[in-house]
């Protein structure tokens, strides 16, 4: 599914891990930027956006998603497995 | 629900009184505690939720430190490797022939000093447990299919852990038969999230096992009567069409849907349910048919049994009077929708039920959703009386004719007593009951949790009055609940309760009565507040003691003397 389609899901998803960022902080979040972005909201923002594509991300993928733009990209090459 | 509606709902800012509660597991809580939270939130919209969490790996230690917390519950998720890290799958080396008998030995040490921390948790405060809700690993020697006499005596040492907490009364066990139905045993361990994080659950059964204890917590209360059509709900066919006899409700007549129906009718009358009967019917015919033998539910158990050709939402009507309950705290059950909504409509609150005759498994699926409605942990002494005592008010109610209340000469001989408690017991299920189920003589509609009524019992400076009613009518039991603080020349009650089965026997002007008596003071203040539905006791004071009550207003023991009725109890303090 394309960037387009998935860049309001995954917003939503960042959104309910990080409540108080804004939607342009959201789209520049990095571990760096977010101060609450430590490894408990990690796996939790996995496992909402896990649900929310219903795809699984395989562990070693995931130390390799450290901004809404890679994880943006990630989600938009993966296919729905859990469906 | 799903993760992200969960984490939507707790990141919701609010501003209500704090509910804390605390959740004890051996495992990161991860999940688990942002369902608890969203699920807490939405039973208690007007709270502000917290969820207290532990160390890692201690749940008894997460138990002892709650004591000192302040808590208004506990839920305690236990999984097997809390009995002995063993039992888990992050901890290597343990899995030895050699080493099954002491993991055996060390886990029943392990039940035993939860158990009694457990217990003493719940002096303080409610306490939630969910048993162990994932697979054994394969520790033991047996084949998967085979029930293996090391696992069989693990788990038996779980079934003594839980009897012996079982009668605890505010300890509640979740049900594994209804969070088997929730979410199945097969897909409920997440073996990559245990190993990454320590979380070993999959997100669906983390919802489903919230919802459960988060439920548990809230402990809403039962509903308190059911009303039922007859014709093809109680039995199958139409009594007035094929006769008494030729309706039926048992297997051989297909009918089985009806005599569960009726069985469990019996049972909720036992247990203090009020049953009564709407039904558009002969009452001669209806008589006959009930004094059939094989008829489960019995005549006796059901009162009061509205059966003619009027309307339907009109005999709600008089039920609801005779029992003198809110709609609200009612279920009407009928197999026709047009009846169905007829009484919806002049009873907007009533919860109404359609009678699925054609269809078994929902009709015995709907017995359970019934059970939801009206479970209780408890049947106390009151839940036995209360048919009788309704029967009774009826009779003298009858007695008194059409006059508002009763008259001087009934009252005069009806050989009341009253009998008052200053006894503050933990352990008194009816009066908590009673503050949290009453609306009408309610002085302020406030309700407690279980935490804030047992701290309120310790308190010194707090007392406890409680009043039981009898007559030459029967026994009413314990119907008033009066609870407030003290000094030397005033009380001031904050809360005040009196069942409606108790009204008009001017048992308040004997609970005042004995307030100023007992305790030597010149005043009594009340924390009042009017509510949409305390008018009967708005009533009482703006009629028996000329006042329109204020918030906050006192009564002098002067004022009360020269108002008061005469009255007629018998009175004494029980010991």
């Amino acid at each position: 599914m394309s960037e387009a389609v998935n860049l309001p899901r995954l917003m939503k998803c960042f959104a309910a891990v990080f409540p108080n960022l804004s939607e342009e902080s959201i789209q520049l979040a990095t571990p760096t930027t977010v101060p609450n972005w430590d490894s408990l909201a990690s796996i939790t923002l996995i496992n909402v956006i896990e649900e929310e594509f219903a795809i699984e991300i395989d562990p070693e993928d995931i130390e390799h998603l450290v901004s809404f733009e890679k994880v943006l990209n990630y989600v938009s090459t993966k296919k729905p497995a859990l469906q | 629900m799903k993760l992200i509606e969960a984490l939507n709902l707790i990141s919701q800012d609010r501003d209500g009184a704090p509910l804390a509660v605390g959740l004890a597991c051996g495992f990161t809580p991860l999940h688990l505690q942002t369902f608890l939270h969203a699920e807490l939130q939405q039973l208690f919209q007007d709270r502000s939720i917290e969820i207290v969490t532990g160390l890692y790996g201690d749940v008894a230690g997460t138990l002892k430190e709650t004591k000192g917390r302040n808590l208004d519950a506990v839920a305690v998720a236990l999984e097997w490797e809390d009995l002995d890290p063993r039992l888990g799958i992050r901890q290597l080396g343990g899995w030895r022939v050699s080493s099954i008998e002491d993991i055996l030995e060390a886990s029943k040490l392990r039940l035993s000093l939860l158990e009694r921390l457990l217990i003493e948790v719940s002096f303080t405060c409610p306490v939630v447990i969910s048993l162990p809700t994932l697979p054994l690993p394969p520790v033991f020697v047996n084949v998967g299919w085979q029930g293996g006499g090391s696992e069989l005596l693990l788990r038996g040492q779980l079934a003594s852990f839980v009897s012996s907490l079982a009668l605890q009364p505010r300890i509640r066990f979740v049900n594994e038969q209804r969070l088997h139905s929730a979410s199945p045993f097969s897909t409920r361990l997440n073996v990559k999230s245990d190993w990454a994080s320590g979380f070993p659950y999959n997100i669906p059964h983390a919802s489903a096992l919230a919802a459960m204890m988060a439920r548990l917590v809230q402990n809403p209360p039962s509903k308190k009567g059911l009303i039922t059509d007859l014709d093809n709900t109680l039995w199958s066919g139409i009594v007035g069409e094929v006769g008494p006899e030729g309706v039926s409700w048992d297997l051989d007549h297909k009918s089985q849907a009806h005599g569960l129906y009726q069985q469990f009718l019996r049972l909720l009358s036992e247990e203090g349910v009020l049953v009564g009967v709407a039904s558009k019917n002969d009452p001669a015919v209806v008589n006959e048919a009930f004094k059939r033998g094989d008829l489960l539910l019995s005549a006796e158990s059901v009162f009061p049994m509205e059966v003619s050709w009027g309307s339907k939402a009109s005999a709600v009507s008089r039920i609801l009077s005779v029992w003198n309950i809110a709609a609200s705290a009612v279920v009407f059950v009928d197999d026709s929708p047009l009846e169905l909504a007829e009484v919806k409509t002049s009873h907007p609150d009533i919860e109404c039920l359609l009678f699925k005759v054609d269809e078994p498994q929902a009709a015995y699926e709907q017995l359970f959703y019934l059970r939801d409605l009206f479970g209780k942990s408890f049947i106390s002494q009151e839940d036995e009386i209360r048919l009788a005592s309704i029967r009774q008010s009826a009779t003298i109610n009858a007695v008194a004719g059409d006059e508002e209340g009763f008259s001087e000469e009934l009252l005069e001989k009806a050989d009341a007593e009253l009998v008052f408690s200053l006894r503050k017991d933990a352990n008194d299920t009816r009066a908590f009951e009673l503050i949290n189920k009453t609306n009408q003589f309610n002085l302020n509609g406030r309700r407690v949790t279980e935490a804030a009524w047992l701290k309120s019992l310790g308190d010194s400076d707090r007392f406890l009055l409680t009043a039981s009613y009898s007559d030459r009518f029967g026994v009413l039991g314990k119907i008033a609940v009066i609870s407030g603080s003290r000094n030397s020349v005033a009380l001031s009650i904050d809360s005040w309760v009196m069942s409606c089965r108790a009204f008009a026997r001017r048992i308040e002007h004997q609970c005042l009565n004995f307030l100023f008596k007992k305790f030597g003071v010149d005043r009594i203040g009340f924390d009042y507040q009017s509510t949409d539905r305390n008018g009967p006791l708005t009533s009482f004071f703006q009629n028996s003691l000329q006042q329109t009550p204020a918030p906050q207003f006192e009564i002098s023991k002067e004022q009360f003397a020269r108002v008061s009725p005469k009255l007629f109890h018998r009175t004494r303090e029980a010991e």
